[in-house]
């Protein structure tokens, strides 16, 4: 099969799920990926000033300005469940020797469905009938689901500050193990006052009067009332006397679920059961159930699908189930498809104007030739 | 291009004191066209193409191989480096040109001390403003490795083009990532440095290219120098 070849099959297949065909900007405001990912997307970006000094850069992937397409129809008043899917050039700088910069995702991206297994099971069997209509046989498939250590660190009961921080460190590589390690801070003498103050006004006259007392002039854009919540926030964890014994060993035995898919949901109970963690059923039964579906719809599949806890972390604006495929040929970070489940997107890209469930695959064409090899 | 070509900064101590390493090792340096003059020769290491740059243009060079040799900061040879280390070659530390860059926040912020507290301050920044928290650099490159070697990812970069510790005094931004060396400047800012904030303690270097070619008169010319100045050349391949 030819490049072209491919994109017509897997495209059909997509087209034939009902959604609407899209070609959407090639040229975002850097804004968007930046704001969404952080910086540490930036290496990855390939970005370019406009005329007037405005950071652009071209689409990194097909999801964004499609949920953007979706973040404006749904602003703009009309409500319900909708699909798109495209064939279309994405750029990205290589992240390894002899990646290209441009390249075709095909895809399709779907918006307020019900976020529940069935439908992430269709999703995943809708890029796997796409994979088969290229003519490739997937030799592995990694799983995820970014729900569940959110869902787990909750079940802890600790401290929100604390819960919070773990959850936005485990999306970052090395990021838990830098806090488990991390002692908590003292609180200076001369800020007791702020922090026992009775009422937001109180604190913040006397944190001024601090400041003044030790001559800092109060600058940057962070408001008094946002440094006095982190005060407080270090003196709670503080007064906890630093992250609790329980969540270290909580967070290991997460962290070494590496498993068959079919296993995933047993290896949670386990933990739950060994910590008591009883506000994990839901997430452990969804893995579960999700699974089951993707066995019925694509019994073949089973034996190569694989969960691990921790995968997907990384991708920065898939907030559930994940996955990526991949092909003879080819390394692990290139996978022939891959997609997963991202309900906060629509409301990160519309600052909160806009709501809704979202879940999208793509295949590559250009790994899908190089899995099959020369004259296939 | 086979003969060597070896640069130092054009301007200041740095100038000064590389021609002074120079002609110390035997070498000495005269400008062509006098003070102002951007050409120059060197003396004793037969057909060199000398120039007097800029030590960021002398870092880029080395990067990308358009220079073999150069006097320059470490800071900026990690911050054009897109392959780090593989990208460049440290000879040899000259003991001057001394810095530290470093990230620092408002001394207002008693609540950030460390790179976790940055983050933690920065997502929830993010919740109450709806955009990152912004830090401006120079040093773009080695910001966003160290930030992410610190599992920091709530900010945004803004390119500063000069006088950055005045940035979150006028508002551009929150955080700097500067180069410092005795603080001072900093503490007149109203900024204080986080205590696992230090990215890189920066000299002045003689560095090589390891994608400059090195075929013909130009590894001759660096054996005649290093020699002389008995540096380790090692393996270039």
């Amino acid at each position: 099969m030819t490049h072209v070849a491919i994109v017509k099959a897997a495209r059909g297949v997509f087209e034939a799920s009902g959604a609407t065909p899209v070609d959407p900007s090639y040229i975002l405001p850097s804004d968007i990926p930046l704001e969404l990912s952080g910086e540490a997307v930036r290496a990855r970006l390939c970005v370019f000033t406009d005329h007037r000094g405005n950071e652009m850069v071209m689409r990194p992937d097909l999801t964004l300005p499609v949920a953007g397409l979706e973040a404006e129809r749904l602003a703009s008043g009309t409500h319900g469940p909708n699909a798109y899917c495209y064939a279309a050039e994405a750029f990205r700088l290589p992240a390894a020797e002899g990646d290209p910069m441009e390249f075709t995702q095909i895809g399709f991206e779907r918006f307020g469905r019900d976020a529940d297994p069935s439908e992430d099971a269709e999703a995943f069997a809708l890029v796997h009938e796409a994979v088969r209509a290229c003519g490739v046989r997937p030799v592995a498939i990694s799983t995820g689901d970014l729900a569940v250590f959110p869902t787990y660190i909750d079940a802890l009961g600790l401290p929100r500050v604390t819960a919070d921080l773990l959850k936005r460190a485990f999306r970052q590589e090395g990021g838990v193990r830098a806090l488990l390690e991390a002692a908590p801070l003292p609180i200076e003498d001369d800020m007791v006052s702020t922090l026992q103050a009775k009422t937001a006004e109180e604190a913040a006259t006397a944190f001024r009067a601090a400041l003044q007392a030790r001559g800092i002039p109060l600058i940057g854009t962070r408001s008094v009332a946002e440094i006095v919540s982190g005060l407080r926030a270090r003196a709670a964890v503080q007064e906890a006397g630093g992250i609790p014994g329980t969540v270290r060993d909580v967070i290991g035995a997460l962290a070494s679920v590496n498993c068959t898919a079919a296993e995933a949901a047993d290896q949670l109970d386990a933990i739950a059961v060994r910590f008591s963690l009883s506000r994990t059923t839901s997430i452990i039964d969804r893995v579960a159930r999700r699974m089951e579906l993707i066995r019925e719809l694509l019994p073949d599949l089973k034996a190569i699908c694989g969960f691990r806890s921790g995968f997907g972390r990384r991708f920065t604006y898939y907030d559930g189930f994940l996955f990526e495929t991949l092909g003879p040929n080819l390394t692990d970070s290139q996978p022939i498809a891959s997609g997963g489940r991202y309900d906060g997107l629509i409301s990160g890209l519309s600052n909160g104007r806009a709501n809704a469930t979202a879940i999208g695959g793509v295949v590559r064409p250009d790994r899908v030739l190089r899995a099959k090899g020369r004259g296939a | 291009m086979t003969r060597l070509s070896l640069a130092i900064p054009s301007k200041g101590r740095l100038k000064e004191k590389s021609e002074e390493w120079l002609a110390a090792a035997g070498f000495p340096v005269t400008q062509i066209g006098g003070e102002r003059g951007y050409q120059a020769e060197i003396a004793g290491l037969g057909d060199v193409e000398m120039r007097l740059l800029s030590a960021r243009e002398i870092a880029q060079g080395l990067v990308d191989g358009s220079l073999h040799a150069g006097v320059t900061g470490e800071d900026l040879l990690h911050d054009l480096a897109p392959d780090g280390e593989a990208d460049f070659r440290v000879l040899h530390r000259l003991g001057f040109g001394g810095a530290d860059v470093i990230v620092a926040v408002p001394q207002a912020w008693v609540d950030v001390d460390t790179m976790a507290e940055l983050e933690a301050a920065g997502a929830a920044f993010r919740k109450a403003h709806h955009r990152r928290l912004r830090v401006a650099t120079k040093y773009m490159r080695l910001t966003r490795r160290f930030f992410a070697a610190r599992s920091v990812g709530e900010y945004r970069l803004v390119e500063s083009a000069g006088a950055t510790e005045a940035a979150p005094t006028t508002g551009s931004a929150d955080v700097i990532v500067d180069i410092t060396s005795t603080g001072a400047t900093l503490k007149a800012n109203g900024l204080k440095i986080l205590s696992d904030g230090l990215i890189l303690k920066s000299e002045a270097v003689f560095a090589i290219s390891p994608r400059a070619d090195w075929k013909g008169p130009a590894l001759g010319s660096l054996q005649a120098l290093t020699t002389a100045a008995d540096i380790e050349i090692g393996s270039l391949s």
